[in-house]
């Protein structure tokens, strides 16, 4: 799923379908709508009144933003993709859930409401209308009475408090959501069938995130209990979203198939998305022979972020025949904080100066230019991409010899018989920790330019797990490394000092700073947008300040080879469009569709060694940062 | 110095052609390795700077200010060359015949690497993914590997052969109970417990021996075992014993020497195993930590591009070959302390 709806997916979790049904269903259906009715019966008895809308609610919606699909899309084809490896369950919680395919179960699991991708506003999903209670920690919301769960029963307000109790109950074994669901949300409250408001625990910014949880079908699953993680592995839940599972054989494939009559075709921002009836992940274990297939017209849609692949791949015949397309669209979202952390608990990084010196050491243009071949760019500072919360005048400290020795020399150190700086005994050698192999090419290229500028970096390759538990307890001196991003710039967890000098925290850089942690704590007291803003930037200039973070590279697009027969809108996505052929993200995903003529058309040139004019799409709609040298 | 039996056998040994030259090969191979610092390097062999003779080679660094360049960093040699060529004011540099260290990358505008074999770049077999040069990373993953090698046999050999002569010689329950942790100890899967270890701390040089010693002392026990319980029934054993020689000293002193036969002709196998084990780490990513350079790395890296022919052409060309040397030599030796004379072997 994307990073831009992190949050919000974070709060909006549900399960979905299944068809391995057994015969008496019918009978059991009746039994569980028996006994959920006898629940609300309850519920409703004990309470001590029906509770009331506030007479002041002011109902809000959104059917004006722009619409992002193409009105020429036509329904129909398949989509043959792969995954490199088999899921190790279809749940989404609890134990071996938290893998990529869980992604393409939950985009398939709508939630209340959600965000336009290009304006950023609030757009209907589940709910048609919602509104903001004056207490600043709830939200009202009308459900959308057409919308059902596959096999056609009704999406209803239960299915909202059910959620609650699914995500509280101790059988999910999933302690973070019991958590979350326990002390982040408070409760649903239900007006009428169609009717609820979500309450949080506490008055905070951008509630809408936190509280646009998802419903979850109480007829489906009934009361839980202890199984719950055995029985529900590789059950196919009931979902909301325009694709269901139709069949799957472990190992082997996944087939999503498109609902014929699906209760949001026609809604605005669904119309004329999700226009295949029938998505495929093949798995394969392989990236080479992914590759393969996908020359040999085995997969439909291949990445070519990579630049060799972009580059030197493809000159091959498919890609100079026009049979397949190259696009690179792209967009604008926050950005990774990906670079080198020092960690200032380590003696030689307390004293700023050298951490300065650390700073202009790192070649990283060099990179990008001789090893990345112009594609990756700068990463000026950890929180690019979060639009008016982002202070564009940060720019990166850059590779400058001059600067080295100057801050160097103004710290106390000189040169050593091998160039080395040096000082009390101590020579300015730092182990650089990373966890992968593909990375290596890009690290002795930084080496080697450092030994220039008196810095010894030794490379330190330890895989992903080993690594991560490293930095985490804090026992590194340099950790190459990116974080995941969020709607909003988070601060708290990597840069206050409660957080500092102990493990298992993310403030990796032990980061101390008081002047930081007052910062830090108003930007998450603050219920002003305008403040938080203000305080967003103060902090970032606060980092670039301390320097803990010399940041590396960004890839502020997504590159993609299609077979011909497939067609893109214009622009090829949104702006916060993470892979122009997502089939299911329900605010950027389903965008594209299958053109029947043109793989006649295609199949039968290719047979008859007939070319057609190549195509390479740049799509630059979104495209923020500086252009491509 | 040797005994009149030695003398023989390496006669014998000297006389079967193949192995022999297999074995000078080796050596001078050996001797190569220890000096590719003037043979593979981009430190000048010597420099000729107003007068003065500058011997970069081993030593410090040293800066491009001290030969009026404006940099205080370490003095780029081929261009210091190409500089005083030009200036043609009596300076000279002598580059050693492939100008290239094996860490530096070779990079240029425009192009990427890896570049295929070039004698305009000195790049006799290309370069690798990163830029650096072949040649280089081959001669010096070579002396890796083989040192590597040898330290490793030197410590298998010092615990197998001492253990497994004393569990011959005491035999008993003292060879009961070890055989059976011998037997247990050597059903661990040694390669999966590299791979946790080595995710666990970053392995260097004498971290990885230390682990691959801990398993490879095992199979030679077995061997040395059977040859002491033979040895010990002799009469210059009982003769040693009688005259009130301790048992270390029969093992060590008496034992040992005799049963030697045995032992050096598995020697030039184990350090075939010893190249190929840390060539195979390397290559699945558990080995040495990069940059080292490390022909399981290259091996790697043909296999991630196929289309650099040259990458892959280059390391199983030198694995196959030096493996195909050692396993000569290994033929030899075992011709020769062969017992049985007139065994051959074709």
């Amino acid at each position: 799923m994307t990073d831009f709806y992190k949050a919000v997916r974070n709060s909006t979790f549900y399960e979905s379908i299944t068809n391995n049904r057994g015969i008496d269903m019918q009978t059991k259906w009746r039994l569980i709508s028996f006994t959920v009715i006898m629940i609300m019966a309850m519920a409703a008895a004990s309470m001590a009144e029906t509770p009331h809308l506030p007479a002041d609610i002011h109902w809000l919606t959104n059917d004006s933003d722009p619409v992002y699909a193409s009105s020429d899309a036509i329904k129909g084809g398949a989509l043959n993709t792969a995954v490199l490896s088999f899921p190790l369950t279809f749940r989404t919680v609890g134990p071996d859930s938290n893998g990529s395919f869980r992604d393409f179960i939950l985009n398939n699991n709508l939630s209340l409401i959600d965000i336009h991708p290009n304006t950023g506003n609030i757009i209907p999903e589940l709910a048609t209308h919602w509104a903001f209670d004056k207490d600043g920690k709830t939200m009202y919301f009308k459900l959308n009475p057409n919308a059902t769960w596959a096999y056609g029963k009704l999406v209803t307000a239960d299915d909202y408090v059910f959620t609650l109790e699914f995500m509280r109950s101790k059988y999910i074994v999933a302690p973070w959501y019991n958590d979350f669901y326990t002390h982040e949300i408070d409760r649903v409250i239900v007006y009428d069938p169609y009717t609820i408001a979500v309450v949080g625990k506490k008055a905070e910014p951008d509630l809408y995130l936190k509280l646009a949880i998802s419903p979850t079908p109480r007829h489906y699953y009934g009361a839980l209990s202890s199984d719950f993680v055995s029985r529900y592995n590789w059950k196919i839940v009931p979902n909301t979203g325009p694709y269901q599972i139709s069949d799957f054989q472990m190992g082997k494939y996944i087939h999503f198939k498109r609902k014929k009559d699906w209760w949001g075709k026609d809604l605005r921002y669904f119309k004329n998305r999700f226009n295949v009836d029938r998505v495929s992940f093949t798995v394969v274990r392989d990236f080479n022979m992914l590759w393969e297939y996908f020359k040999k017209g085995k997969q439909d849609v291949f990445g070519l972020v990579m630049p060799q692949y972009w580059r030197d791949k493809c000159r091959i015949p498919i890609f100079e025949n026009g049979y397949v397309e190259k696009a690179w669209f792209f967009n604008d979202k926050p950005r990774s904080a990906t670079g080198m952390w020092l960690n200032m608990d380590r003696d030689i990084f307390k004293d700023s100066g050298v951490r300065y010196a650390f700073a202009h050491a790192m070649n990283i243009q060099k990179v990008i230019d001789e090893v990345l071949r112009g594609d990756y760019y700068r990463l000026e500072q950890a929180y690019v991409g979060y639009g008016r919360y982002t202070d564009n005048t940060i720019k990166a400290r850059g590779f400058d010899l001059a600067k080295v020795e100057h801050y160097m020399k103004a710290s106390g150190w000189r040169r050593g018989a091998d160039g080395i700086w040096e000082k009390n005994g101590g020579r300015f050698s730092v182990e650089v920790l990373y966890s992968l192999a593909e990375y290596t090419p890009r690290l002795v290229v930084l080496k080697e330019e450092a030994k220039k500028a008196g810095i010894e970096l030794r490379l330190q390759l330890s895989d992903p797990a080993a690594a991560f538990k490293q930095i985490l307890e804090k026992n590194f001196d340099v950790a190459w490394m990116g974080w995941s991003t969020s709607l909003r710039p988070q601060y708290w967890e990597f840069f206050h000092s409660v957080n500092a000098h102990k493990p298992q925290t993310n403030n990796i850089t032990n980061t101390d700073d008081p002047k930081m942690d007052s910062l830090i704590d108003a930007y998450r007291n603050s219920l002003s947008e305008a403040d938080r803003i203000r305080l967003s930037h103060e902090i970032q200039q606060r980092i670039q300040e301390i320097g803990m973070f010399v940041p590396t590279f960004m890839i502020p697009y997504t590159r993609e080879a299609y077979w011909r027969w497939w067609r893109l809108p214009t622009p090829l996505g949104t702006r916060q469009t993470n892979d122009i052929f997502d089939p299911f993200n329900s605010v950027t995903g389903g965008l594209f569709w299958y053109d029947q003529k043109r793989h006649d058309e295609t199949l039968k040139a290719m047979k008859e060694d007939h070319p057609f004019p190549p195509v390479t799409i740049v799509d630059k709609t979104y495209q923020t940062e500086p252009p491509v040298k | 110095m040797f005994s009149p039996l030695t003398r023989k056998k390496l006669r014998r040994f000297k006389s079967i052609r193949r192995g022999y030259y297999a074995f000078i090969i080796f050596c001078v191979l050996i001797a190569a390795s220890l000096a590719a610092e003037l043979l593979i390097n981009s430190r000048a062999l010597v420099v000729r700077y107003q007068g003065h003779y500058y011997f970069p080679t081993y030593g410090e660094m040293i800066p491009g200010t001290r030969f009026g360049l404006d940099y205080p960093y370490e003095t780029n040699y081929r261009k210091l060359s190409l500089l005083f060529q030009k200036e043609n004011t009596g300076n000279r540099v002598w580059m050693p015949p492939i100008p290239f260290n094996p860490y530096e990358n070779d990079l240029r505008e425009h192009a990427y690497p890896p570049f295929p074999p070039s004698f305009a770049d000195r790049h006799f077999l290309g370069t690798d993914s990163s830029g650096r040069d072949i040649v280089a990373r081959l001669v010096y993953g070579f002396r890796i590997a083989i040192f590597f090698s040898l330290t490793l046999l030197v410590v298998n050999y010092t615990i197998g052969v001492s253990l497994g002569c004393i569990m011959g010689y005491w035999g008993g329950v003292f060879d009961l109970v070890f055989q059976r942790l011998i037997e247990i100890w050597s059903n661990v899967p040694f390669l999966y417990v590299i791979i946790i270890i080595s995710s666990i701390v970053a392995p260097n040089f004498f971290i990885l021996i230390l682990i691959m010693a801990c398993f490879g002392w095992t199979g030679l026990t077995w061997t040395m075992r059977t040859a002491t319980y033979k040895e010990r029934e002799r009469e210059y054993a009982l003769a040693a014993k009688a005259l009130g020689a301790s048992d270390i000293r029969i093992i060590f002193k008496h034992i040992i020497p005799n049963v030697v036969s045995v032992i050096v002709t598995y020697a030039p196998f184990s350090i075939a195993g010893g190249i190929v084990a840390l060539t195979s780490l390397d290559y699945l990513g558990f080995g040495l930590a990069p940059p080292t350079p490390s022909w399981g790395e290259l091996l790697q890296q043909g296999w991630d591009n196929m289309d650099a022919w040259w990458i892959s052409g280059s390391v199983i060309a030198a694995m196959v070959f030096t493996l195909i040397i050692v396993t000569f030599i290994g033929e030899a030796v075992r011709e020769a302390f062969d017992p049985k004379l007139y065994t051959t072997y074709e």
